[in-house]
């Protein structure tokens, strides 16, 4: 410990940056290493850990998140990039005094089996249901292709985005 | 089977579900704590080498770099998940990607970095790739015998022979097997038989892929250690964290509440044995967390199998003699991934499945390579062979011109048949027939294609199936306990010690105590698989915990309703026999304002009211297994070798669905898998460096949302008699018989057999003109 202590190099090679956040509605100052992807500062730095991460570059859609409403893998998206962005994370959804319809529907077709997955699945499912309302399965698979999932075999998880779609629709 | 069910049978939405669903539920790695470090690890790039020298001298200059750990640095302990056989760090590595040292610092990118900038000096050993190469003579051994090591492990590689000639098979000689499975004389066998098919088959080494890589933090403090760990055995975990740490296991504790898939493979490891470790050296809390290449390697997958068979029948559908010889590629672990265990389940199993083949010869040589580890993964040891059997079984079903389901169904095990997988044990229910029956009428078994290749298209269609067996939790090993407590507000909890990996076993748990005790299920809670207040479970795996722990739940409910009516009794001056449960209360037949609330009985008892039930199967004669059927209608592209699955019916013999929404939701998920399996996943390793070519997760594919149809799940509710709800598990056993059923499919579909998995378009197109004789 001495050694490491006398040859430290003393100086913070990162380089940071001030960069403004809107996360959820809400703007966040922060001061972010350059290096640092919007998934580490999600998770490690505001402690929404509600984004997942399970590969890092953008193979299995765990860490989506929607960006000006559309989903994006906030694991190769850099925190800098995000700036001016309107960022919409899970927590948003779970702030609301009710369950929105998707993660009441995830939870009772058991879509949500492990749970790894089930926030990006229930992000993308939004993107989604806000542009198109009614979506056919076809249309729903497609929309939710960037999100793997291991539990499941799908099946409840279109079910789930079926169901979210009738109800927000008011049952129609 | 009990009648008169209220909770048990019921679809109720699953206990954690919302908490999944909107993101609270906390995961290990979702755990963060003040002045965390984050630890990550220098990673071998040789297969097999010695450590002459780590230098760290550079990495410890960089700002931020609290610590690092090389194998001189840690107790020279050993541990692992079933025999004691790994250092903390070792002076050896095994595998590309074996850990080399440990690096905390404060934040993930400079530990990265830092784990970059260790230079280690090595001395290159020979390595073992190949199965059978491994089993000759002159093979180099895939691992050193240290001179400092007093591993039991390696004493036992040399055991059973005289000179202790070192060998790479486990348990075994390079002349002796593994495991052998011998019953009649095969001679006689196959001079009986009216027709012998025999084959080779392939297979690949897979991951389980569970998506939340494994994570674990852990704080060190006053001589306690607790640990945040994603993994399915923390009481495992706690054991081996305290031997490192030489303290005693009270002084551990292990959360292991909620972890993001395990499917067998997530089991204790170094990663967690480090993050303790680290945590006492740097007296601050410390966060290890996977990247997807250290979940795919640092793991215990699927291992690559060989299998040569030959099989032979009458012509009456007479299974006559079954011969095979399987070189199973265990990567570098000895027993850790328990690669005795799995060669006995697989030269044992599916010839319990078809008990009446008289004459039996197969031999299994787990051989210890320098591939990554493998160990139990969902469908353990019965999707290793079934792919084999099943193929084999069709291909002899036709050449006899018999129908494939009635054939198989000829040969099949019936209650009270003596276990050759659990010598001793006799076997219990089986529902086999029943589960094929109806998945075969739900497919509609009668269009598939009499002939094969009976059509000229372009894109052929057709049908198949397969017949599987799998543990359902009747385990000979390992325990469950469970705890039911009501205190003095009358609320009832259940304490288990598994984790929840997704498969929801606390709903199902907590159904049974509820059906028990007469209360809604939504008034249940508890805890599971925290090691400070849940009593042990040797976790979830080989589908047991409906089952062993189903069997703990209940019997502790049991004990509870007994108490309770004891006091009861006393307080409502009537016989116990007089007395029933009703949400809550109490109450005496027939006088329903004679009553008591759990809440005064607890007051009566003076405080809280606890019973506790340990199951252990050790002592039963009758043994229960899963069945299932599989049913495949697959479309073959036979310009580019694209196989498409059309429909999958996966048919259970499930003894009785608990909550049939998260059984239907488990034969789903295990299907799924297994279509990954078969179609799509396997690891290509550089045959001259062991160095895996596609660990990232694109290059794993496994299924999209695209890629799979929606799986018809059937469940036959015939009753476990063992069991007190007559539930099995069945969460593994969908995967078993996926590869087999689309290999079978794609036959009647277009008369070409895959030997191969996984069922890639360019084998698919190989297979196509091997039959077509060069062209298609």
């Amino acid at each position: 410990m001495s050694q490491v202590e006398e040859n430290k190099q003393s100086e913070d090679p990162r380089r940071f940056r001030n960069i403004e956040l809107s996360i959820n509605g809400q703007g966040h100052t922060l001061q972010v290493a350059t290096t640092w992807t919007l998934n580490d500062v999600l998770r490690n730095v505001l402690d929404l850990t509600g984004t997942k991460r399970a590969c890092d570059y953008g193979g299995c859609g765990s860490c989506t998140v929607l960006l000006d409403g559309l989903d994006a893998y906030s694991c190769v998206t850099l925190a800098v990039e995000a700036e001016g962005k309107d960022i919409q994370t899970i927590e948003g959804l779970s702030a609301a005094p009710e369950p929105h319809p998707l993660q009441k529907h995830f939870a009772s077709t058991y879509a949500a089996q492990c749970g790894w997955c089930t926030p990006a699945m229930i992000m993308s499912a939004k993107a989604l249901l806000d542009q198109n309302p009614n979506p056919t399965d076809d249309e729903i698979r497609v929309a939710l292709s960037g999100v793997l999932c291991r539990c499941t075999g799908y099946t409840s998880v279109v079910q789930a985005v079926r169901d979210a779609a009738v109800e927000l629709r008011g049952g129609r | 089977m009990k009648d008169n069910l209220s909770v048990v049978g019921q679809n109720f939405v699953p206990v954690y579900a919302a908490k999944k669903s909107d993101g609270t539920v906390k995961f290990p790695a979702d755990v963060s704590l003040p002045g965390m470090l984050w630890m990550k690890f220098t990673r071998s790039p040789h297969a097999h080498a010695r450590i002459l020298e780590v230098d760290t001298s550079q990495a410890e200059k960089l700002f931020g770099v609290v610590k690092i750990l090389t194998y001189k640095d840690v107790p020279r302990v050993l541990f692992g998940p079933y025999k004691d056989e790994l250092y903390p760090l070792d002076e050896e590595v095994s595998f590309v990607g074996d850990s080399v040292a440990a690096v905390a610092a404060e934040d993930w990118n400079i530990a990265e970095e830092a784990a970059r900038a260790i230079r280690v000096k090595y001395e290159q050993l020979p390595a073992v790739f190949d199965t059978e190469a491994a089993t000759k003579d002159d093979s180099p051994m895939s691992t050193l015998h240290l001179p400092d090591s007093n591993a039991d492990w390696w004493k036992d590689t040399r055991r059973n022979n005289g000179d202790e000639k070192p060998t790479n098979v486990m348990g075994g000689t390079n002349e002796k097997p593994t495991w052998v499975n011998q019953r009649g004389n095969l001679d006689e066998g196959f001079s009986q038989s009216e027709l012998i098919v025999e084959r080779v088959f392939h297979q690949a080494h897979v991951s389980g892929v569970p998506h939340e890589p494994r994570g674990c933090v852990a704080i060190y403090k006053n001589d306690q250690c607790t640990l945040w760990c994603s993994v399915q055995d923390p009481f495992k975990v706690q054991s081996a964290v305290a031997k490192v740490l030489g303290l005693p296991k009270e002084s551990i504790r292990i959360v292991s509440t909620i972890i993001g898939g395990g499917f067998g493979v997530k089991v204790l490891g170094r990663f967690a044995v480090l993050a303790a470790l680290m945590a006492r050296e740097t007296t601050r809390p410390v966060k290890v967390w996977f990247t997807r290449e250290e979940e795919s390697l640092d793991s215990h997958n699927r291992s690559a199998l060989v299998h040569y068979v030959k099989a032979g029948t009458k012509k009456d559908g007479s299974l006559t003699a079954f011969k095979v010889r399987t070189y199973m590629d265990n990567g570098f672990w000895m027993f850790g991934g328990l690669g005795e265990n799995i060669a006995k389940s697989i030269c044992t199993r599916p010839m319990d499945l078809y008990r009446k083949i008289p004459n039996v010869l197969w031999e299994v040589l787990t051989v210890r390579t320098n591939h990554p580890s493998t160990g139990p993964y969902r469908g353990r040891a019965d999707a290793e062979s079934h792919f084999a059997v099943e193929t084999v079984m069709d291909e002899l079903a036709h050449g006899i011109g018999m129908d494939p389901l009635e054939f198989r169904l000829k040969n099949r095990i019936h209650p009270g048949d003596p276990l050759c997988s659990v010598p001793g044990k006799v076997m219990s229910a089986v529902g086999v027939e029943e589960a094929a029956r109806q998945g075969a009428e739900t497919i509609g078994w009668d269009r598939r294609n009499t002939i094969a290749n009976s059509n000229g298209a372009a894109r052929k269609r057709g049908i198949g199936m397969a017949m599987v067996i799998h543990s359902c939790g009747s385990n000979p090993s390992g325990s469950s306990e469970a705890r039911v407590e009501i205190d003095d507000g009358g609320v009832l909890s259940l304490f288990s010690g598994t984790p929840d990996q997704g498969a929801e076993q606390q709903t199902t748990l907590r159904q049974m105590v509820a059906e028990v005790l007469r209360v809604p299920l939504h008034t249940i809670g508890g805890n599971n698989a925290d090691t400070s207040n849940c009593p042990f479970d040797s976790g979830p795996y080989s589908s047991r915990t409906v089952y062993c722990a189903g069997i703990a739940a209940t019997r502790a409910a049991e004990a509870m309703k007994q108490t309770l009516f004891e006091l009861a009794a006393e307080k409502l001056e009537a016989p116990q026999d007089q007395l029933v449960l009703a949400d809550g209360f109490v109450t005496v037949i027939g006088t329903p304002s004679r009553k008591v609330s759990f809440a005064a009985l607890v007051a009566a008892n003076g405080g809280l009211l606890k019973t506790s039930y340990r199951y252990n199967s050790k002592d039963e004669v009758l043994f229960a297994y899963g069945f299932a059927a599989a049913f495949a209608e697959v479309e073959v592209d036979t310009g580019t070798g694209e196989v498409k699955i059309c429909r999958f019916v996966s048919s259970h013999d499930v003894g009785r669905a608990i909550n049939p929404i998260i059984v239907e939701g488990q034969i789903r998920g295990g299907v799924s898998q297994g279509l990954g399996y078969a179609m799509s996943e396997g690891f290509r390793f550089d045959p001259r460096t062991g160095t895996a070519l596609n660990q990232w997760f694109l290059d794993l594919k496994t299924p999209s949302i695209l890629d799979i149809p929606d799986i018809e799940p059937i469940m036959v509710e015939l009753g476990e008699p063992t069991h007190p709800f007559g539930a099995k598990g069945c969460s593994e056993i969908p995967y078993v018989g996926v590869a087999p059923a689309i290999a079978n499919a794609i036959y009647n579909a277009t008369g070409a057999r895959l030997y191969e998995l996984p069922m890639s378009p360019d084998r698919v197109l190989r297979a196509l003109a091997a039959v077509s004789g060069g062209g298609h």
